[in-house]
């Protein structure tokens, strides 16, 4: 009989990802258009002359590897939440508009030239932010009104909002001048820059916690895999469930694009690449993504800082190209374990 | 024996000009294993949906061990009545055993878990299926009659003094709707479970079934033991078939003549 997951067995594999990923983030940092040397940067700052190693590894590699993985998490996460809900394989964490919300509220702040910033934030990120939780919260409120819960009443809301506020984007695109219409560009691409430690504190509280959350509500989700009827007679409370893990997956998703852009792939290969290989049970599918998406993303930031420098490529563009071809052979490779497939 | 469904003047329309049930009243004992019978459209599984509280009712009232259906929330429902659905497979490949665990979900510790108990009771229930042999295959990759027993192994596994069933058998070849009412009569007969089913296999019903509710057009139904409800006039007035009857025994067996039937006059008069 196969063995069941058990506590121990997620332990381990929790914490063994956890050290993959610490390894990862070191030897990343350590990756660059300046190369530097760990046995330097553990000389701290410097007393007398300023330690470049140091500076570099504190000031620019490290908070923005952090960053990474913190984006990375988030959308993983929530792309495994959004494809239980909504039960569909090609769910992804911006499904429900959250991409459209946020980059029309990036593009508002960019036509508008605001330059203030809320924690360090620029408008840009704070527009982006309310976008997105603005449309997720605008399809919710149209799905609810097309049913009680109907999941092809909300996908259709979800597709039906972004086509328009896609729409409105290319519609303020051709009115912007160009160098907005570049800002903007890069900004929809999806970008990792330096952010300073209070940003990245308050995202990782947020991002943490929010997986935390979704971890107990996981069971539940694991229910809903085979319809609300179906879990509603097993004995879990649905309403509350599918509302708990919707703010918490959009919440967290409104985190991630409000700090790094609209980075594309990760939220929807992650999960089913976790899924092909460990199965379908949530309870180790969320943390298991969580860190398989961080680790991804600690990657191909890597690679979109490395390959045309000094110049950089927005990592949006790297996740899609090593991402793809990746996910294609673990498909072959582990298609026969999975039944949607059948 | 103690009633342990109780339903009193039930009514129900999904909108409020049309009714599909109305008054409707019935008691259902502790232990006994109860068929629901009628044409397509009557509101078989709407009663069904309403008896697992996944409906609400526009007047009347349903107990289930002499508690208001309404008192109960889901956890502590569940812990009494256990549903099978015609049969629906989710996207993701959740095996045999992830499946039938998942009726422990209400249960599960803080942290997300089984217990031992748990892992007893699903253990215990797919035995009881004659499931265990595949336990660690994906449901995806199963027979309809495998699968369907999963769900029943699901369902044994809430631990529930109830069992619904909503058309166990369609879909299910010959050996296989046999094995599904073989093992219902098992949880039946071991366990003391009240087995409510809908069924559209009137032969299978009268073998298995202690008693039957039969629910016609406009909610004239008649409940009582397997024998007194089947009689050919019953049939022909809510179906609107005649059926050839064959006794055996004590078994009763019921032929549907269509009009093409050969001698269809003869066999008619002579044997009705």
């Amino acid at each position: 009989m196969k063995e069941l997951l058990t506590p121990k067995k997620l332990i381990f594999r929790v914490v063994s990802g956890l050290l993959v990923l610490l390894a990862v983030m070191l030897v990343c940092s350590l990756i660059g258009a300046e190369s530097i040397s760990l046995k330097a940067v553990f000389n701290g700052p410097g007393t007398q002359a300023a330690n470049p190693d140091y500076q570099i590894f504190v000031e620019f590699r490290l908070p923005r590897i952090i960053l990474a993985c913190l984006v990375g998490a988030a959308l993983a996460c929530s792309g495994v939440v959004f494809q239980a809900l909504l039960r569909n394989p090609l769910a992804d964490p911006y499904i429900l508009g959250i991409s459209s919300g946020a980059g029309l509220g990036a593009i508002i702040a960019v036509i508008c030239g605001f330059n203030w910033t809320v924690w360090g934030r620029s408008p840009i990120a704070v527009f982006a932010f309310a976008g997105a939780l603005g449309t997720v919260w605008l399809v919710w409120f149209i799905g609810r009104m097309a049913g009680r819960f109907h999941v092809t009443g909300l996908l259709l809301a979800g597709v039906v909002v972004n086509a328009f506020f896609s729409a409105v984007i290319m519609f303020l695109t051709s009115i912007a001048k160009s160098q907005q219409v570049y800002s903007t560009i890069f900004w929809l691409m999806g970008n990792m820059t330096e952010e300073d430690f209070l940003v990245l504190w308050i995202g990782s509280s947020c991002v943490i916690g929010g997986i935390i959350a979704l971890f107990y509500i996981s069971p539940q989700l694991n229910a809903l895999s085979f319809g609300e009827e179906e879990a509603r007679s097993m004995g879990v409370n649905i309403a509350g469930t599918q509302i708990i893990a919707f703010a918490i997956a959009a919440a967290i998703t409104a985190v991630a694009v409000s700090l790094s852009g609209l980075i594309g792939f990760v939220g929807l290969l992650v999960p089913h690449a976790v899924r092909l290989v460990f199965g379908p049970d949530h309870r180790q599918l969320l943390p298991l993504s969580g860190i398989v998406g961080a680790i991804f993303l600690v990657i191909a930031d890597t690679v979109a800082r490395i390959i045309i420098a000094p110049a950089q490529l927005p990592v949006g563009v790297v996740t899609a190209i090593l991402g793809g071809p990746f996910f294609l052979v673990l498909l072959v490779k582990y298609s026969r374990k999975v039944s949607w497939l059948k | 024996m103690s009633v342990i469904i109780d339903v009193k003047n039930l009514s129900f329309g999904y909108t409020p000009q049309k009714t599909i049930l109305k008054d409707i009243s019935f008691e259902i004992k502790e232990g006994t294993f109860v068929g629901i019978a009628g044409p397509n459209g009557v509101g078989k599984s709407t009663l069904l949906n309403l008896l697992c509280g996944a409906l609400k009712p526009k007047s009347g009232t349903i107990k289930i061990d002499a508690i208001p259906i309404e008192s109960y929330n889901w956890k502590t429902l569940a812990g009494k009545v256990a549903v099978v659905r015609q049969e629906f497979v989710p996207v993701f490949g959740f095996s045999v055993i992830e499946t039938v665990l998942m009726a422990r979900t209400p249960y599960f510790g803080t942290f997300g878990f089984e217990n031992k108990r748990d892992k007893q009771i699903v253990n215990e229930a797919l035995e009881a299926t004659d499931t265990a042999q595949f336990a660690s295959r994906g449901l995806g990759s199963l027979s309809g009659g495998e699968r369907q027993r999963v769900f029943i192994a699901r369902a044994l596994a809430a631990n529930s003094p109830v069992l619904l069933l909503d058309e166990p058998t369609s879909f299910l070849d010959l050996k296989h709707q046999v094995g599904i009412y073989d093992l219902l009569k098992n949880a039946q007969l071991e366990k003391g479970k009240t087995i409510v089913a809908i069924t559209h296999d009137i032969n299978m019903a009268s073998q298995y079934c202690d008693e039957i509710l039969l629910l016609g057009a406009n909610s004239n139904y008649q409940i009582g033991q397997t024998k007194d409800v089947f009689s050919p006039e019953q049939i022909e007035k809510v179906f609107g078939v005649r059926t050839f009857v064959v006794s055996l025994g004590r078994e009763k067996f019921f032929i549907p003549l269509g009009k093409f039937a050969k001698d269809r006059g003869q066999i008619t008069d002579k044997h009705i």
